[in-house]
C-alpha cells in the first residue's frame, strides 16, 4: 500500500478584519490553488483552534509554512500546539518591510498594494515550498 | 532599572519613564548634559501598531520646537512626529533602518529615535508634560478610547 502524497500545508492567518491578516490569507490561496496547488495543501487555522483531529494528522505527517498577520503569530503557534512541524514562519510585516511600495489597505477586498504584497508573499512562499518538495539527497524511489 | 510609572486599562498595560518629559502628541525627550534623546511613549507605540518603517530627520538638521523631525509608517497608521525640543539632530538609532520593530518592544530604551543637541531647553522645558502629568493624561486618554469602542 503506498503512503499518501506528502503535501506542504500552508496555514495562514485567520485574517478577519486586518489588511495584514488579508494578505496572508490571499497569498495562501494564490499558492495552494494557483501556483502549487500539487504541492501544497491549504489548512484553515480556525480547524487547529478546535483541535480538528484530521487536521492533526495532516500536520503529523507534513510539514507546514505559517503565514502570521500581527506578531500575535497565531498560525505558528497552533500548528505548534498541534504537533506541527513549523519548516518556516513568514511574518507579513517583515514580508512589507521588503517591499515598502505594496502598502496594504483594505479588509474585505485589498487595494494594489495589498494585492501585489500578497503576490510577492507568493513568490516567497513558493519558493519555500519547492525547497521542501525537492527529493532529498539520498532518498530512493521505492 | 528603571522603576516605571505603570497603569492597566482594558487589557493592555502601559508604562511611563520617569525621568523623561512628553510633548503633547507622546514624544519624550530625556536630557543628559547638552543632549537629549528622543523617542515615542508607550502609549504612543502601542496605539500606533506594530512599527513598519521609520524615517528620522538626518544629522545636522537644525529643529525648532514642534518641528516634525520623524516619520513612522505601522500597521494601521502614518504618522509625523513633532520635536519637543530645538536644537541640532547629532545622532540617529542605525536600529532605525535595520529593526525599527524595537520601538515596540522597547520605546524607552533600545527604540529611541535620536539624539538632538539641545539649543534652548530652558524654553522648551516649561512647555513640556512631566512624567507625573503625561502619566496622567496618558491614562485619561486611554480610558477614553476604551469608553469610545
Amino acid at each position: 500500500m503506498s503512503e499518501p502524497l506528502k503535501k506542504v500545508v500552508i496555514v495562514p492567518c485567520s485574517g478577519i478584519g486586518k489588511s495584514y491578516g488579508t494578505v496572508s490569507r490571499v497569498a495562501a490561496y494564490k499558492v495552494t490553488e494557483e501556483d502549487s496547488p500539487d504541492k501544497t495543501q491549504l489548512l484553515p487555522l480556525a480547524l487547529l483552534v478546535m483541535g480538528d483531529e484530521d487536521s492533526q494528522k495532516i500536520l503529523a505527517t507534513n510539514q507546514a509554512i505559517t503565514i502570521d498577520g500581527c506578531k500575535l503569530a497565531c498560525a505558528t503557534k497552533m500548528v505548534q500546539e498541534n504537533g506541527g512541524d513549523v519548516a518556516r514562519s513568514f511574518a507579513v510585516l517583515d514580508v512589507f518591510r521588503r517591499y515598502r511600495d505594496f502598502k496594504p489597505q483594505g479588509i474585505g477586498e485589498l487595494n494594489e498594494g495589498g494585492e501585489k504584497l500578497a503576490e510577492a508573499l507568493a513568490k516567497e512562499i513558493n519558493a519555500v515550498v519547492e525547497e521542501l518538495s525537492a527529493p532529498k539527497e539520498g532518498a530512493t524511489h521505492a | 532599572m528603571t522603576a516605571f510609572l505603570e497603569t492597566k486599562v482594558d487589557k493592555f498595560t502601559f508604562r511611563v519613564d520617569p525621568a523623561c518629559f512628553f510633548n503633547n502628541e507622546g514624544i519624550w525627550v530625556r536630557v543628559e548634559g547638552k543632549r537629549a534623546r528622543l523617542g515615542l511613549s508607550d502609549y504612543l507605540q502601542q496605539h500606533s501598531g506594530d512599527i513598519a518603517f521609520v524615517d528620522v530627520k538626518p544629522e545636522g538638521t537644525v529643529l525648532a520646537s514642534g518641528d516634525e523631525f520623524s516619520g513612522i509608517e505601522t500597521i494601521k497608521v502614518t504618522i509625523a512626529l513633532p520635536s519637543p525640543v530645538s536644537g541640532k539632530v547629532v545622532k540617529v538609532n542605525p536600529a532605525m533602518e535595520t529593526a525599527p520593530e524595537v520601538i515596540n518592544q522597547d520605546p524607552f530604551g533600545e527604540g529611541w529615535l535620536c539624539e538632538v543637541e539641545l539649543s534652548s531647553w530652558e524654553l522648551d522645558q516649561p512647555r513640556l508634560l512631566d512624567a507625573n502629568a503625561y502619566f496622567a493624561k496618558m491614562k485619561h486618554d486611554a480610558e477614553e478610547e476604551v469608553k469610545r469602542k
